[in-house]
């Protein structure tokens, strides 16, 4: 089934534009491959070119931010994160070679699904033992992944869905508000329950976005995004519930002379470095402050290391490489065959632009500190594997959209 | 269209893709270029503060060196004992530092334990231990395989080896190896070299990273001073400095200065009543320590530190004084050079004298009066109204013109601290007729003894005011002269004419006059005492006095001028003719044969001196008789052998006429002894008869033999102590006179 179709996109797509079948490898064996990896049997190759080349830059500063810890904290063995990494990034890779390939639809017939296995998960992950005291990791022998990872994707898929189904009643608050609240409520007070604040965070902005996309009057839009956001700064600002949200807004208003209790070691030790690197940077593999002065700077505060080794210009040529991805990946899914494609790209580009910009305006205290991985950068390999999973469902996109595709 | 992207949908979409990237990338970029461009460098800062471990390398001080390179300062090599908590990883690693440093360094355990849980990578636990301690050190960590947790950093300490020595003059340092004092304080920037620093770049728990980011900046070492002191001079002149405070029961202190005439080189500068370097902050003298010990808390510290500052401070350039009649060299050149006074002018002295009409009249010392005196005798009287009436012919002007150019009104510009201004009548030098009269005589204004010396010695070296200086050279660490600092001329005062004039009349004064207790056999002597009253400081009902002394040497071609200097004498005298003169004739006795002067004596002299001893040895007992008694000598011998085997005194030295010489003929005889008598408080008839009839023979010093009133002082070998017969005794002698 799965080929019949890809075999149909491409004809398509071969008779609007035959000047460009050149392909040379005219043995039957190789067909399926070189339908792949050709331009066309279409798959876009710019949004392919940037995600390769994030990737391969964010392994090369994974490795340069995390050999220090696994030296000292590893026995020594300054490849352990980076072997890992590389892994999963091979792994991931071919993931996302195999999922371009697959039609985008099968999502649409697998998101109740997917979106069941999302609830059953974030029910699960309060069950695991806690690390750090919260509940995130989900742990099968050495192989562990955050619940949360499948949740973004879940929402991602579920709205695309059901907006789809019911594009043309999104206006009313049956369609367009009530199903929505009934998939958002219980998720986010999972999250909650992990606690995960950052991940809730993503995980409403993205809802939000598909909502505002998929037609949602801008009055519900206001009222719902509203009630929410005052409703977390009520818990943040008059509670207790939320204390540790608390300590590191705290933290955040002044990271170099925290008040008792608040801990911005963090935050303050990646500003130093984000400052180190002034405007070109110490040179790669450089940073001083990786050298246990971060908490794990492989993690979520790669991206100060980045700055220190790369200077202002390194950084800003990812940031702009980012951007550059988040622009083709919203143009592909703009110009989908169909609104379901639309909708499932937006959000998967949307999920990681959202990762991105949070993550470094964590690390540069532009925001409050709170766990979000920097996507392509941070360890982390089931996460690297989920997320070329993803860039493979835009590239899949990518084979019917209307678009120049060199 | 109808299943793909409606209108709407791709202006939503449009929308989000803005806020993505517009609104969230370009937040982020103006983030970054205010932290990496503009805040970036306070950043780097305190990352560097956290990322780099920055020790300090201590630079060697320079030395301090006599003027023929003998150490007076020096810097030793010490180590800094420091803890680095960081590293102590483990309770029994911590227990076991702690254990092993407070046997060796005495430092109480449970101190050690608290400092080793310092959130730190760097706590001093003590500084400046020797080599010996820290190889012990060394050897406990070795023995104990501790590689990380204590350090060694290499310091220097300031060492004086001759302790007390020269210490007012050199001065001292701190803690931190700073000069404090002295020629340390007024040098400081140029023995102090420059301090180095290893910076290291290091992990958060501390330790080195792996990659190469060492600096080091090596310390530079100070520069060294020869100064133009001369050790044995000084260590001359500080001996017989502190036996005349003892002797004179000086109540607060004495200094003397000695100055080459032609450089300003100064030679010696002793200040008694002082310290030792090697630890400033102890109050040397025992019993000043005990009274303030003693004393209640709350005054203890005040009291501790006035008598710090006190043993610290350098008379001889920090303290002023009223000359005294010493000042009357000046007034005399004054008088010679302005051609208003003369060898023969006489001058009539009644015993008092008034300087003006109706004025106070002034007495002389001597009541009677010396009657009339021609210019040269009114010197060697030190006749107060001649000096009066010496005053008067010279004028206010030209007195306060002589006296701002013979140095008095200003500094010397010493190279050394705290140097004090004089304080005269009126800045502008108006005075009275009465204030002339005194000034002539030296009273009523203050200078400092290096200024009074400065003035001496443009007397002596044919009228040029020289500037006096300490330090003749600056050298680099490895010897070679980096400067030499040359003689300043600053002026001609009075012509060479004058110069020989005043020194003739002073040398007459060192040998018949009022100075005699300055004189000393063959050296040309010249020189003035002088005694002044310290007005407001007296101790109750009686009065104190500064007894000195400034002279030089060989009056026919000067080259030493000393100033001898005491504070309130409490003995028996307190004129500088009995007090200070005979402190400056020992002094010089010893550094003028070390100067290599050499001693030209008049027949008169060489009469009194006697002759050498005769070599008796290996003589049979006859002969050596006969040569003995032929050379004018009373033998004495002792034994039974045939002959001569030892004599006392030894061959060639200087005997009196009528001296005994002891004559062994037998080793077991050696061994005999006499018992010395006491030779002081007696004429030189008494000292000679009971020296002759104990077997010993004397030396007669720091006394013109030709003056009858005259009674012995001091003897060299304590009475009581037992001697071989015919060891000689020096006894010194003093005039009666009290003549300042």
């Amino acid at each position: 089934m799965i080929g019949i179709k890809i075999k149909k996109h491409t004809e398509k797509h071969t008779e609007k534009k035959p000047k460009k079948r050149k392909s040379r490898i005219n043995k039957e064996n190789f067909k399926f491959l070189s339908e792949i990896f050709s331009i066309k049997s279409g798959i876009d190759i710019p949004f392919l070119f940037l995600v390769m080349t994030i990737l391969v830059i964010g392994l090369v500063m994974m490795f340069s931010a995390s050999y220090p810890n696994a030296y000292y904290l590893h026995g020594g063995d300054s490849f352990y994160f980076i072997r890992n990494q590389l892994i999963f990034a091979v792994l991931g890779v071919i993931a996302m070679m195999a999922i371009s390939c697959v039609d985008y639809n099968y999502f649409h017939k697998w998101a109740v699904p997917i979106l069941i296995t999302s609830f059953v998960l974030l029910i699960l992950v309060l069950l695991m033992p806690a690390r750090n005291g919260v509940h995130r990791w989900i742990q099968l022998g050495t192989f562990g992944f955050q619940a949360s990872e499948i949740t973004k994707f879940a929402i991602v898929v579920s709205f695309a869905h059901f907006i789809t189904l019911n594009f043309n009643r999104m206006h009313t608050f049956k369609y367009g508000i009530l199903p929505y609240l009934i998939i958002l409520a219980p998720t986010i007070l999972l999250l909650a329950l992990e606690p995960h604040i950052s991940c809730s965070v993503i995980v409403i902005l993205l809802a939000a976005g598909m909502l505002f996309i998929g037609g949602v009057k801008l009055k519900w839009f206001g009222i719902v995004l509203g009630s929410i956001a005052s409703a977390l700064l009520y818990l943040v600002l008059f509670t207790n519930k939320l204390t540790y949200a608390n300590n590191r807004i705290a933290g955040w208003l002044d990271p170099f002379s925290p008040a008792a209790g608040v801990d911005t070691w963090q935050t303050k030790q990646g500003l130093y470095a984000i400052g180190s690197g002034g405007l070109l940077g110490l040179g790669l593999g450089h940073s001083r402050q990786k050298y246990l002065f971060i908490p794990e700077p492989q993690n979520d505060f790669i991206f100060s290391v980045v700055c220190e080794e790369l200077g202002f210009v390194g950084a800003v040529i990812i940031l702009i490489l980012f951007a550059l991805l988040v622009w083709r990946g919203m143009i592909i899914s703009m110009k989908a065959k169909d609104k379901f494609g639309s909708l499932l790209g937006i959000g998967l580009t949307a999920q990681v632009g959202l990762q991105v910009i949070l993550n470094i305006a964590v690390v540069t205290n532009t925001i409050p500190n709170t766990g979000i991985s920097l996507p392509f950068f941070s360890y982390g390999g089931t996460s690297l594997l989920m997320l070329l999973a993803q860039m493979g469902i835009i590239l899949s996109i990518s084979r019917t959209s209307r678009m120049e595709k060199n | 269209m109808s299943k793909g992207t409606t209108v709407r949908m791709w202006r939503r979409s449009l929308v989000v893709l803005g806020f993505l990237v517009f609104f969230g990338f370009s937040a982020l970029t103006l983030r970054l270029i205010t932290l990496q461009l503009f805040q970036g460098e306070f950043l780097q800062k305190m990352a560097s503060e956290q990322q780099l471990a920055d020790t300090k390398i201590s630079a060697m001080r320079g030395s301090i060196y006599d003027r023929n390179m003998k150490p007076l300062a020096q810097s030793a090599t010490v180590w800094t004992v420091v803890l680095e908590p960081a590293y102590i990883n483990s309770q029994e690693k911590r227990e076991k530092i702690c254990k092993g440093l407070s046997e060796i360094l005495e430092i109480p355990v449970e101190k050690l334990q608290e400092l080793s849980q310092k959130n730190s990578c760097y706590t001093v636990i003590k500084r400046k231990i020797d080599s010996e301690t820290k190889n012990k050190i060394v050897e406990f960590k070795s023995k104990n395989k501790i590689a990380s947790g204590v350090r060694l950093i290499e310091d220097f300490k300031r060492f004086y080896p001759y302790g007390k020595f020269a210490a007012p003059l050199i001065g001292f340092t701190g803690a931190d190896s700073q000069g404090l004092a002295g020629i340390e304080a007024f040098y400081e920037k140029t023995l102090k070299g420059e301090p180095g620093r290893i910076v290291t770049a290091k992990n958060a728990i501390g330790t080195e990273m792996p990659f190469d980011y060492e600096q080091i900046i090596p310390s530079k070492p100070g520069q060294s001073l020869k100064l133009s002191i001369d050790e044995t001079i000084q260590h001359f002149m500080e001996k017989n400095l502190e036996e005349g405070i003892i002797n004179h029961k000086v109540k607060n202190r004495g200094a003397a200065i000695a100055m080459d005439v032609k450089t300003g080189e100064i030679l010696g500068m002793a200040v008694k009543g002082d310290f030792d370097p090697n630890e400033p902050f102890k109050i040397a003298d025992p019993a000043e320590e005990a009274r303030i010990e003693a004393l209640p808390e709350e005054e203890k510290a005040k009291e501790k530190a006035e008598a710090l500052s006190k043993q610290w401070r350098n008379k001889a350039v920090s303290d002023t004084y009223y000359p005294g009649s010493v000042f009357k060299m000046v007034t005399a050149s004054m008088g010679l050079e302005m051609d208003v006074v003369n060898e023969q002018s006489t001058f009539t002295c009644n015993g008092s004298i008034k300087p003006s009409e109706g004025a106070q009249s002034i007495r002389c010392h001597k009541r009677s009066g010396h009657g009339t005196q021609n210019f040269v005798e009114a010197l060697c009287h030190s006749c107060n109204p001649a000096f009066i009436m010496l005053g008067q012919r010279i004028g206010v002007e030209n007195f306060f013109n002589f006296y701002k150019s013979f140095g008095f009104h200003n500094k010397t510009d010493i190279d050394l601290p705290g140097e004090s201004s004089d304080i005269f009548f009126n800045k502008d030098g108006k005075m009275s007729l009465t204030d002339l009269a005194v000034a002539s005589m030296g009273q009523n204004f203050s200078i400092t003894p290096i200024q009074m010396i400065t003035a001496a010695a443009t007397i002596a070296n044919g009228g040029n005011l020289v500037q006096p200086h300490v330090v003749k050279e600056i050298l680099d660490e490895n010897g070679n002269i980096v400067k030499t600092i040359d003689p300043i001329i600053k002026r001609k005062v009075i012509s060479e004419k004058t110069s020989r004039r005043v020194i003739d009349m002073l040398h007459r004064n060192a040998t018949s006059g009022a100075a005699k207790n300055a004189y000393i056999p063959g050296y040309r002597i010249a020189g003035k005492t002088g005694t002044s009253e310290k007005i407001g400081l007296s101790t109750a009902g009686q009065k104190d006095y500064i007894s000195s002394f400034c002279g030089f040497a060989p009056a026919d071609d000067p080259k030493i001028a000393m100033l001898v200097f005491f504070d309130t004498p409490k003995g028996d005298y307190y004129y500088g003719s009995a007090v200070a003169a005979p402190v400056f004739a020992k002094a010089m006795q010893d550094i003028l044969p070390y100067m290599g002067i050499e001693k030209i004596y008049t027949e008169e002299e060489r009469e009194k001196l006697g002759n050498k001893t005769p070599n008796t040895i290996g003589k049979n007992i006859s002969e050596a008789k006969n040569i003995s008694i032929n050379a004018g000598l009373k033998p004495v011998i002792i034994g039974n052998g045939e002959n001569v085997i030892s004599q006392i005194p030894s061959p060639s030295e200087q005997i009196v006429q009528g001296g005994t010489i002891v004559l062994y003929t037998d080793s077991e005889s050696k061994s005999k002894t006499v018992k010395v008598p006491k030779l002081t408080g007696l004429s030189l008839f008494e000292v000679n008869k009971i020296s002759h009839s104990a077997n010993l023979n004397v030396k007669i010093s720091g006394q013109n033999l030709t003056e009858s009133n005259v009674v012995s002082a001091t003897q060299s070998i304590p009475e009581g102590t037992e001697v071989p017969p015919g060891t000689t005794i020096t006894v010194g002698f003093i005039h009666k006179d009290r003549i300042t």
